[in-house]
């Protein structure tokens, strides 16, 4: 208890001479507490500033934004919207990456907790080879391996359609390997064993008992993988063709090529019409990952 | 008993056909044209070992190991460092904060946006003569004249860094918070029981159970680390300016193949980067597992 | 059941994933039978020509626009593969020397083309430019891009007595004469350019030379080097506002005073003129400046030079060629169209049977009724042809950078020199260059 009582009179000390109230015993508990909270606010409000800035400049003419920064919004989103929507159909691309994204994060999560429980909890020849072979794969930069995986695609005839975008998803190493590692933590073997004397087969206990205790982990590792498929921009545009199959960062690119480039305005309108929507998504996996927290704790 | 294992194939066969297919085969297709003057079109010529020859006397790669090394490691140190001093309060039972679902993913914000966009916004703020950091720092006096923070290497690279540690703990923070939730809450009961402080409970229960979770964060923040690449490309004229200090790896990969069409000499900058990236994961391993290979486990 | 329920809902998620695919390639399908003619660019420039296009001829064709970044990463695997390629691309300076080169673009220097005849009828660099190595014509343009210097009338009478074009080029003819303008302006507070960027056009000065000779020496002449001197001359002596190209300073400074930081002191200054091509007035002055409008004027600087320019040519494995060269022919010869877009977009053609009739009478109430038209035609017959490389981007910019290196006092020239030299030669192994 040393460590906390120095910290307390040393925090304590620093207030006492402006405030009575708050040398109390009773308040004393809430002083560290109370300076945490001002510390986490002033880093909250570093990390949404730019956002912030984002959605005024959505709402400022071009010329408002190029004489200098503020955060009082502007009126000129509506001109923002229909300069934006002459060139591009945004709710078309919204649909498309809805899509791809959705399906994108059910095979990652899907695959890589099946994955991944195959690599925690069989032993069989070949294992850590395999394993530690995944590793080693994640490793090569991706950059070079785009005109090979082009190649692949030609040959497949899948250029055009969504499945290069999608399917691939069903091997994320990265996923795996934070998957694999979690569940080594949190889930014992006697669990297994327990069910498998109760007769359970191998993946009903997968379905049954694994995959409730990974997913808190599987939530989390859903909004990264969610998050980089919607924010995915060189992918999309070296394999789609067709304009109306384009997904949003795409057709961000495309704004960036047209006239609307001039207009501000209407890239950041763009920007945070492609953006709003994952920060509510993830505000609301969020407090689905705190709820499945206290519901795995609650039943133990 | 026994022979249930080879289920174990059966649950790792999906992972294993599509990752052959799409991401073995393109990286194997790199392995060979590292072997090649392959210019990105048209025929590919082998040319032997020539250009692993040229990359190990290449001192401008040499040059960008240092730097993704600089500007990786201050960043991992404060992104870490935040990601675990945040944890280590939200789960703390005494304090019992509230608001962690608001303020974690208040802190994950940054990550959200394109790397464009950030790199456009940080452009403008860091600008010499009317940038909001130097005209701040002016007011108050910090400095009298304003300091060029793209132009010289050293606040260059530490910028990149800071602006890297901005985007990324607030993902660290989340992936060690959902390890802290698999940790059962009778540990820190009993350690509250016995008068554990906040630090003995922090560094004697938390961190040896988020060992494979940290292992987790180590190994794809180096991986992703010595990746670097769009940042430094975006802030200043894309070759690493300036005097070099920004010309990490990958950028220096992605000039070699899309700007200077030596793609045959890229591919062999990648498996060189490969082969640094596999000896020191090597080196993380080892030293997390050094002695003893059994994880921790609840019990 | 539990079992069940996962095998239905994994049955789900694949049944979606293909319902997905096949509903859209069944739209692709459809979509690929209505389009005659897809063509590929890196602005939205070509929209109207394309519906005046589809009027004319009654068939539809599908633009597709990919940001200047990524155009190439983009077009590189679909033109080798010809899979989903566009029948007509656009090239843009940067990458046009690799492109024609490469065979992307069908050799219309043969029949049916006969592209050769129309030799007479372009600015001479502008045909030259669209040829690959052995002289066949591969890409035609409709338009020059020369550039000028921009300035601001109402400083140039006050500093300099006149703001007539021709005086105050006379004025700015040798980068000698430049500087006695810059110190003139110096003088009275204001700064000559934005940043000493600006005068990297005219790095050639009157010995243009290609940066690599077809000997394959990369060639370094006397008159790049000492822009290295002009560059650290006008950062010396405080010439310029301190506001680099694109930057958001740079900008603002076209319409109002900047605030220019220096020396511990902190002063403000307008700046003079804004070193851009053709372009510049349409895309870039006209778009940003509100205040100023009809206060400015365009003259020659010490060297002619061009920025830019956009070239057009038929992909060579199109299965539609015939219907591909009519939308180049229509862009790129055709007088009635190529009349109208002048006259409406401001563009300065580089079809001479076309300038030659419409050059008189264009007057721009933004430069206070200059005829910028002719200006510009003239400059354009005085660019050399022939000293484009592919190898022009890259090594600018590690000049540029080199340049920077000197300008801030980190190295000296010798060693801001050696280094480039160092960098050309790792960018490009097979290039000879100068050993020291």
């Amino acid at each position: 208890m040393i460590g906390k009582t120095a910290v307390d009179n040393s925090l304590s000390n620093s207030v006492e001479k402006k405030s009575v109230i708050e040398t109390k015993p009773k308040r004393k508990v809430s002083i560290p507490k109370l300076l945490i909270y001002v510390v986490l606010i002033a880093m909250a409000i570093i990390c949404f500033i730019p956002f912030l800035m984002m959605l005024v400049n959505a709402t400022r003419s071009n010329e408002a934004i190029l004489s200098g920064f503020t955060l009082i919004p502007g009126s000129a989103i509506v001109e923002n919207y229909q300069t934006m929507m002459s060139y591009i159909n945004i709710w078309a691309g919204f649909k498309n990456s809805l899509i791809i994204s959705v399906l994108v994060t059910l095979l990652s999560g899907y695959f890589s907790a099946l994955t991944a429980y195959g690599f925690a909890f069989y032993v069989f020849k070949g294992k850590n080879a395999m394993f530690v072979f995944m590793l080693v794969m994640m490793m090569v930069p991706g950059q070079l391996g785009l005109i090979g995986f082009y190649e692949l695609c030609k040959n497949l005839g899948i250029l055009d359609t969504y499945i290069p975008l999608i399917i691939p998803a069903a091997a994320s190493p990265f996923v795996v390997f934070f998957l694999r590692q979690y569940i080594l933590t949190t889930l014992h073997p006697s669990l297994i064993e327990a069910a498998r004397i109760d007769g359970a087969s191998e993946f009903n206990i997968f379905h049954t008992i694994a995959i409730p205790i990974m997913m808190p982990a599987i939530a989390t590792m859903s909004i990264f993988t969610f998050i980089g498929s919607w924010n995915n921009y060189i992918m999309p545009l070296v394999v789609l063709f067709s304009p109306e199959k384009f997904t949003l960062p795409v057709l961000m690119g495309f704004l960036k090529g047209s006239q609307v480039a001039q207009n501000l305005g209407s890239m950041y309108l763009g920007i945070a019409i492609s953006v709003v929507p994952i920060m509510v998504a993830f505000l609301f996996l969020s407090k689905y990952i705190v709820n499945s927290i206290s519901a795995g704790s609650i039943k133990e | 008993m026994k022979n249930l294992n080879r289920y174990g194939y059966f649950f790792i066969a999906p992972f294993w056909l599509v990752f052959l297919v799409f991401s073995i085969y393109p990286v194997a297709l790199t392995f060979y044209y590292s072997f090649t003057n392959y210019t990105g079109s048209g025929e590919a010529q082998l040319v032997g070992l020539a250009n692993y020859k040229r990359l190990l006397t290449d001192t401008y790669f040499v040059e960008a190991f240092f730097n993704t090394w600089k500007i990786w490691g201050v960043n991992f140190a404060l992104q870490m460092g935040l990601a675990l001093i945040l944890a280590m309060i939200f789960s703390d039972m005494r304090i019992k904060l509230k608001g962690i679902a608001f303020f974690r993913s208040i802190f994950y914000l940054p990550n959200l946006i394109t790397i464009s966009s950030v790199a456009l916004l940080f452009g403008i703020l860091l600008d010499w003569q009317h940038g909001s950091l130097n005209m701040m720092l002016m007011k108050l006096g910090i400095i009298s004249d304003p300091i060029n923070w793209l132009n010289e290497p050293t606040s260059a690279q530490l910028s990149v860094s800071l602006i890297l540690t901005w985007m990324w703990f607030g993902h660290s923070f989340i992936v060690v918070m959902a390890g802290v939730s698999g940790i059962s809450k009778d540990y820190y009961e009993a350690a509250l029981i016995d008068g554990a402080n906040r630090w003995q409970t922090f560094s004697k229960i938390t961190i040896p159970l988020l060992k494979p979770i940290l292992l987790y964060i180590m190994i794809t923040s180096l991986i992703g680390g010595l990746q670097l690449f769009d940042l430094p490309m975006l802030l200043t004229d894309g070759i690493g300016s300036p005097d070099g200090s920004l010309n990490t790896m990958v950028l220096y990969l992605y000039n070699q193949a899309f700007k200077y069409n030596n793609y045959g000499y890229a591919a062999a900058v990648a498996y060189g980067l490969f082969v640094i990236t596999l000896i020191f994961s090597a080196f993380i391993f080892k030293g997390m597992y050094g002695k003893e290979r059994k994880q921790p486990r609840q019990v | 059941m539990k079992r069940k329920l996962s095998i239905f809902l994994v049955s789900i998620l694949l049944v979606g994933l293909f319902a997905g695919c096949s509903s859209d390639s069944k739209t692709s399908g459809n979509g690929k039978k209505d389009v005659d003619l897809r063509i590929w660019s890196f602005t939205d420039e070509l929209k109207k020509p394309i519906k005046t296009f589809e009027e004319k001829n009654g068939v539809k064709v599908e633009l597709t626009i990919v940001p200047i970044a990524d155009y190439p990463t983009k077009l590189k695997p679909v033109l080798e593969s010809g899979v989903g390629a566009p029948d007509v691309f656009t090239g843009e300076i940067a990458f046009l020397k690799q492109w024609v080169d490469a065979g992307y673009w069908e050799n219309l220097s043969e029949k049916p083309y006969n592209a050769d005849k129309l030799s007479d009828k372009y600015v001479p660099y502008v045909f030259d430019l669209g040829k690959d190595k052995d002289g066949d014509v591969r890409a035609l343009s409709w338009q020059t891009t020369p550039g000028g210097i921009y300035y601001k009338r109402s400083i140039a009478k006050e500093v300099l007595g006149t703001d007539d074009p021709t005086q105050v080029g006379e004025m700015m003819s040798s980068m000698d004469k430049v500087f006695d303008v810059a110190e003139k302006m110096k003088s009275k507070g204001y700064s000559m350019f934005p940043d000493e960027g600006a005068i990297r056009w005219f790095t050639q000065g009157d010995n243009p030379q290609p940066w690599v000779n077809d000997k394959n020496e990369l060639q370094l002449t006397d008159e790049k080097m000492e822009y290295m001197d002009y560059s650290k001359k006008l950062r010396d002596n405080q010439y310029t506002a301190l506001a680099p190209e694109w930057s958001p300073s740079w900008f603002e400074g076209m319409d109002k005073p900047i605030k220019v930081k220096e020396g511990g002191k902190e002063k403000e200054t307008q700046v003079f003129s804004y070193v851009l091509p053709t372009w510049g007035l349409h895309s870039v002055l006209k778009t940003n400046v509100k205040e100023s409008v009809g206060d400015w004027a365009v003259t020659s600087g010490p060297s002619p030079y061009f920025w830019g320019g956009t070239w057009l040519g038929v992909y060579n494995k199109s299965d539609n060629k015939e219907l591909a060269y009519k939308f180049v022919k229509m862009m790129t010869q055709d007088d009635e169209f190529l009349t109208s877009w002048s006259k409406e977009t401001g563009d300065v053609l580089s079809y001479l049977p076309v300038t030659e009739t419409i050059k008189d009478d264009f007057s721009d109430k933004f430069l206070g009724g200059q005829n910028n038209y002719q200006f510009f035609l003239d400059q354009s017959t005085k660019i050399t042809p022939g000293i484009v490389t592919k190898y022009d981007q890259q090594l600018d910019t590690l000049y540029g950078n080199a340049v920077q290196q000197y300008v801030t006092g980190k190295k000296s020239k010798k060693e801001a020199i050696k280094e480039f030299y160092q960098k050309a030669q790792n960018a490009y192994p097979d290039i000879k260059v100068p050993k020291k």
